[in-house]
């Protein structure tokens, strides 16, 4: 009787081979190694000999070649036959970076103000937005790029019926071959008017540290918006007029086909620009409706009983708190703006993917070497990206009781 | 001192609110001075918005006409339909023969039938019924496209697949009819109900079996003539890329997910940087991948088309999506249910299989359908690589000689076409999700 207790409580621990908790996930883990280890060998070996039977080289050496073709739009120095493909991969990239930081601050501004209209207590307001988000949301973003560039900024007028955009003073200007903008040209002593601006900045933000300590001690508040705007944009005016004016305009003028001067910016690049912003408004509009909601109904009607107006509710109690659900989903948007960027290649836009991974793989080959720098590129932004999220989170979450 | 009335106080009138339409106009419209003035800005933006539109959509637009010019000839500022309507066939089956176009609808009627019984609520047996859809359809479409001579292993496939198509019919009609499987249904007929497991086991086998004797014999003598997948394009494309996407792109991404959250250094590390890589690039940098580099990693004289290419991007960067949503839906899922399944005596996949997923996938459906909608939108960018898929089609719309320079036309149209697929996808996902949480509501 005892034995058979003695029996049942301590089993006779047997050592399976297969059974054995170690054994078994060293066993896996060497199963999948080994299979990954393989194809990537499998792989790289049949590369290889594709490459040596098709005669083709590999290694970066192509880069320092000099590439044969012409690029439209460009951020830096670049001559067809001079210019090497190290200087196409950086024009790309800085070209993808342009319209990705462009289209960031203008969708985030729209989203913004559409996911605040989401909620709008008027009727009317509310289901507009919630219509423009619905149909922007729910068309491919490649039909919108290519709907705007082909069906709107290639239909605008021809050069010789050109729209001044800044009523007749001939500064800003568009036509189908794109968005002509005067340019300023500073003179020799305009670094004084911009140091006036700096100063004038600081002097604001010290007028305002000073009056938040006043409130905290006497309840007192002061008008800080007004003070400070008046004087970041008096001061450099003063200065700007006591210097003698030395600010320049670079004006688009017409000279025989087309526009000459100033900063232009292509037809491509707009659509694109005004399609990544619309179609990821609608997105961060979506964010910025679900944060505010997931703020409890609670705080904005605790703030009203205080007495703040419903402005001063929504930018004082609702926006900070719904901030740390609106950021990641933000960020994440502002990443697939990065990525979006790169359907630039549908309309001819010089970006990265359309530069260097189409124009110059077609021309040097290189496939390996072009595809792995590309995606270095895109994986290097969103590493960036995510690490500032991350920042972000721990800052919130230090912040959170 | 206190004041007592008798009388009842009269009743207040019912607030204003919502009571009449005119309460409401002024609640919602003009409760304010600001708010009369929003309303009327926005009611003129609707205004101008909407009548230009329809002004240009219907009023002004042509219908019916042969040539561009024609719809000049007949209206400046409206649009020209007519051309999209010439181009009908051509965006929904793209270059597929014409005289073969019943095929691709036999497929899409044959999903659509296969797929009905899981919204019926009576049918039984219902993860049976997906299952089949999942391994069998493919075989089956896959032949009837395609067409041609059958391999061995097609010829077994389609036989499986004919078999299961009509067993999972006759299951729908015996659950619609007499809210049974179609098992139970077959004892019933036979008289086997009281009859042991294991005769009504040996019975079923035996039906089975002579049924696909029987439909093999059928089929064998049964072939359709081969078309190239260079002629398949248009909306069909789109959807057998998005469908094929789809449906391996969620195992994929569990796979995936599980690998991620696995205990082991080796697996986790590998899934992790698959699923990182692939969620911080493009989708058309994995396109251009595919269409330069696979050449490259194939064994020599081992070709894959353009098609293979684009399924494969496709897939492997959905993966990498679905992956991450399948974690936080694992995520979700509190601890005590994984220390419960192994206080119960459950493995690895027994506690995933049973216990986790089935909890995890109901809070993953808003994601995964929302994913799914990226997927369908994402898939236009095949037209990037020279895949003639739906926006290829209608973008070649303005290269054909009588609809030259025809582009508004068409993109509005495949505009007006994937708005009404993704929103009612994105609906009915929403309504999905309320029906699901019901039971979390109290």
């Amino acid at each position: 009787m005892s034995d058979e207790i003695e029996q049942r409580v301590r089993p006779k621990e047997k050592f399976n081979f297969f059974q054995d908790q170690r054994v078994r996930s060293a066993l896996y883990q060497i199963l999948t190694a080994g299979t990954v280890g393989w194809l990537i060998y499998y792989l790289v070996s049949n590369t290889t000999k594709n490459l040596q039977s098709r005669g083709m080289s590999t290694g970066f050496d192509f880069m320092d070649v000099s590439a044969g073709f012409d690029i439209e739009f460009k951020l830096m120095e670049y001559t067809p036959g001079v210019g090497t493909y190290y200087d196409v991969f950086i024009i790309g990239a800085l070209n993808t970076l342009l319209i990705s930081f462009f289209a960031i601050i203008l969708s985030t501004i729209l989203g913004f103000f559409i996911g605040v209209l989401r909620l709008s207590n008027n009727w009317l307001v509310a289901k507009v937005s919630l219509t423009f988000v619905e149909i922007f949301r729910n068309i491919p973003l490649l039909i919108q790029i290519v709907f705007w560039y082909i069906g709107v900024f290639s239909l605008l007028p021809v050069v010789k019926k050109t729209i001044d955009i800044s009523l007749g003073a001939e500064r800003i200007l568009l036509n189908n071959r794109g968005l002509y903008i005067a340019w300023p040209v500073p003179g020799e002593t305009f670094w004084m008017t911009i140091a006036a601006f700096f100063i004038a900045i600081t002097g604001a933000l010290i007028y305002r540290r000073f009056a938040h300590k006043k409130q905290d001690q006497s309840g007192e508040q002061t008008n800080i918006l007004l003070p400070s705007l008046a004087v970041i944009i008096i001061l450099p005016l003063i200065v700007y007029f006591m210097t003698g004016m030395p600010l320049e305009w670079d004006v688009p003028v017409l000279e025989g086909f087309n526009f000459v001067g100033g900063a232009t910016v292509a037809p491509a690049f707009l659509a694109l620009l005004v399609s990544l912003s619309i179609y990821h408004s609608a997105q961060i509009a979506e964010a910025v409706r679900a944060g505010i909601l997931s703020v409890n109904v609670g705080q904005g009607d605790a703030a009203k009983a205080i007495g703040l107006k419903s402005g001063k509710v929504m930018s004082l109690v609702i926006i900070p708190q719904a901030m740390p659900s609106i950021v990641p989903p933000l960020i994440s948007n502002w990443m697939n703006i990065v990525k979006n960027s790169s359907l630039a290649i549908a309309i001819g836009y010089p970006d990265i993917v359309s530069l260097f991974m189409q124009t110059s793989l077609n021309q040097v080959g290189h496939a390996v070497e072009i595809v792995g720098l590309t995606m270095a590129f895109y994986m290097l932004v969103s590493l960036i990206i995510s690490v500032l999220l991350n920042v972000y989170n721990k800052r919130v979450q230090l912040v959170e009781r | 001192m206190a004041i007592i009335t008798k009388e009842k106080s009269p009743d207040r009138p019912a607030p204003l609110s919502e009571t009449t339409p005119l309460g409401w106009l002024r609640i919602n419209l003009f409760s304010s001075t600001f708010n009369t003035g929003l309303t009327l800005i926005m009611l003129f933006i609707v205004y101008l918005t909407i009548s230009g539109v329809f002004a240009w959509g219907y009023l002004d637009a042509t219908f019916v006409a042969d040539k561009r010019r024609e719809c000049y000839d007949n209206s400046l500022t409206g649009a020209c339909w007519a051309g999209v309507i010439a181009w009908l066939d051509n965006i929904f089956y793209g270059r597929y023969p014409r005289d073969e176009l019943w095929r691709v609808n036999l497929g899409g009627v044959l999903l659509v039938l296969w797929m009905a019984p899981l919204w019926m609520s009576r049918v039984k047996a219902k993860v049976l019924v997906g299952a089949s859809v999942i391994i069998f359809y493919p075989f089956l479409a896959g032949y009837i496209f395609t067409g041609g001579d059958k391999s061995w292993f097609m010829q077994f496939m389609v036989s499986g697949a004919i078999l299961a198509f009509i067993i999972n019919m006759l299951n729908m009609l015996s659950g619609l009819i007499e809210n049974t499987s179609f098992a139970k249904f077959l004892f019933k007929l036979s008289g086997q109900v009281e009859a042991s497991d294991k005769t009504q086991r040996n019975l079923l086998y035996g039906v089975l079996f002579a049924a696909f004797i029987v439909i093999f014999a059928i089929q064998s003598s049964w072939t359709v003539t081969e078309v190239s997948w260079t002629k398949w394009g248009g909306l069909f494309l789109t959807l057998v890329i998005s469908g094929i996407g789809i449906a391996s792109s969620l195992p994929l991404g569990i796979v995936l997910a599980l690998g991620r959250r696995s205990k082991l250094p080796v697996v986790r590390v590998l899934s992790t940087g698959f699923i990182e890589i692939f969620r911080s690039v493009p989708l058309i940098t994995v396109l251009f991948m595919a269409t330069t580099m696979f050449p490259l990693f194939m064994p020599e004289g081992f070709f894959l088309n353009k098609l293979v290419q684009g399924i494969i991007s496709v897939v492997l960067f959905n993966a990498c999506y679905m992956a991450e949503i399948v974690r936080a839906g694992l995520q979700a899922i509190p601890k005590g249910q994984f220390e419960g399944s192994h206080t119960i005596g459950l493995g690895y996949w027994g506690t995933m299989g049973l216990v986790i997923m089935p909890q995890a996938l109901k809070h993953m459906i808003p994601n995964i359908v929302g994913n799914i909608i990226g997927l369908l939108k994402d898939t236009t960018l095949v037209s990037i690589i020279g895949l003639f898929d739906i926006l290829g089609m209608l973008r070649s719309i303005s290269k054909d000689i009588p609809w030259l320079g025809l582009h508004k036309e068409p993109l509005v149209f495949g505009a007006i076409l994937f708005f009404i697929i993704c929103f009612s996808m994105s609906k009915y996902s929403r309504h999905l999700e309320s029906k699901l949480s019901a039971g979390n509501k109290r």
